[in-house]
């Protein structure tokens, strides 16, 4: 996740990592990582406080200004079955998500031209 | 490929996604329009997609139910028997080694393509479709190594567009220090520095170049060879 503040409005943060911003913690599915204080009281995330809660990487470009948050490290690269739900892009530069195909089985295959 | 199997198993109630992991949009769109998709044809520019399921290589697939749970973690996905492809004579030297470590590719086709219509029969049911448990176990391996790469990798595609490719590079060389085993990272960014200005096709031999330490060649063999590529696969 790319940012230029260690504060994230909470459904980008969610929509990107996977996790859940809740009062009880820091939520993916039935997981829930206590983290009482990355919840903001006006509904963003500190991102630094859910970096280390959740053993997230946080690499700084100093000279450019702008983080990147890398995944949870809990030793699988899937922490639940719960599939992440992040905003792709079409063909067409529009935005979508997984979870408009809701309701239908999905195979979801990575390619590349390269 | 895979518009075929869309079409074979829409009805079936199974839709296939595509995502291309192309950090530069341009090199994949060509490549979508060739195949007239009619099912989701998405792209990952940033590769979130690898760190979020699993992909270090492609072609890989997870499946997904109804209600948004995997029930088959990244694996390696193919549908066509693997092909002993001949090296006609005076082919380079390089391209034959690389021909020889191509041909020993895991052959899933026919057994990938069998476990995919048994869940498309029989759903839950299939003794393809794992439980939530076996799903998150049988992922790919993550660590801290991995998941900074990942961090890596992000920040380098992202000062790629926002800066320039000189910003980008220190990044991409350290999620390949990190990750050696993953591939996305690394066949993305040899081919935008071995792939020739105004060429109509990314190279796809990705050779010893002077901006990454890796190469397709040595470092396919490095992990193994041919036959470690991918991760290996429980359907065989």
């Amino acid at each position: 996740m790319i940012l230029d503040t260690l504060v994230s409005d909470a459904t980008a943060f969610a929509a990107r990592t996977g996790w859940d911003a809740k009062p009880q913690g820091l939520c993916r599915g039935e997981v829930c990582v206590p983290a009482p204080s990355s919840l903001l009281a006006d509904g963003r995330v500190d991102v630094q406080i859910a970096a280390e809660r959740l053993g997230m990487p946080l690499v700084h470009d100093e000279g450019h200004g702008v983080w990147a948050l890398g995944p949870a490290t809990g030793g699988r690269a899937l922490s639940s079955a719960v599939a992440a739900d992040p905003v792709l892009q079409t063909r067409d530069g529009d935005s979508f998500q997984l979870s408009s195909l809701r309701g239908r089985r999905l195979i979801m295959i990575a390619w590349a031209s390269w | 490929m895979w518009q075929a199997l869309h079409a074979e198993l829409e009805p079936l109630g199974i839709t296939v996604v595509t995502v291309a992991m192309d950090t530069v949009v341009d090199m994949a769109t060509p490549w979508i329009d060739l195949a007239e998709p009619t099912h989701p044809s998405l792209i990952d520019t940033a590769h979130v997609t690898g760190d979020l399921f699993g992909f270090m290589n492609v072609p890989m697939a997870v499946w997904i139910d109804e209600h948004g749970t995997i029930v088959r973690p990244a694996e390696l996905a193919s549908l066509e028997a693997r092909v002993l492809r001949e090296v006609p004579e005076g082919t380079p030297e390089r391209i034959v080694q690389m021909m020889a470590e191509v041909n020993k590719l895991p052959d899933v086709g026919a057994a990938y393509r069998a476990a995919v219509l048994d869940w498309a029969e029989h759903g839950t049911a299939s003794r393809y479709a794992l439980s939530p448990d076996e799903v998150v176990a049988r992922s790919q391996p993550a660590n801290a190594d991995r998941a900074r790469a990942a961090a890596c990798f992000e920040l380098g595609q992202h000062l790629l567009h926002t800066v320039g490719p000189d910003a980008a590079v220190p990044w991409w060389r350290e999620a390949h220090r990190l990750f050696p085993e993953n591939f996305t990272y690394k066949r993305q960014a040899w081919t935008l520095v071995t792939t020739p200005d105004g060429a109509e096709a990314p190279d796809l031999i990705q050779g010893p170049n002077d901006v990454y330490e890796g190469n397709w060649l040595d470092d396919v063999r490095a992990v193994g060879g041919g036959a470690r590529y991918y991760p290996a696969s429980d359907l065989l």
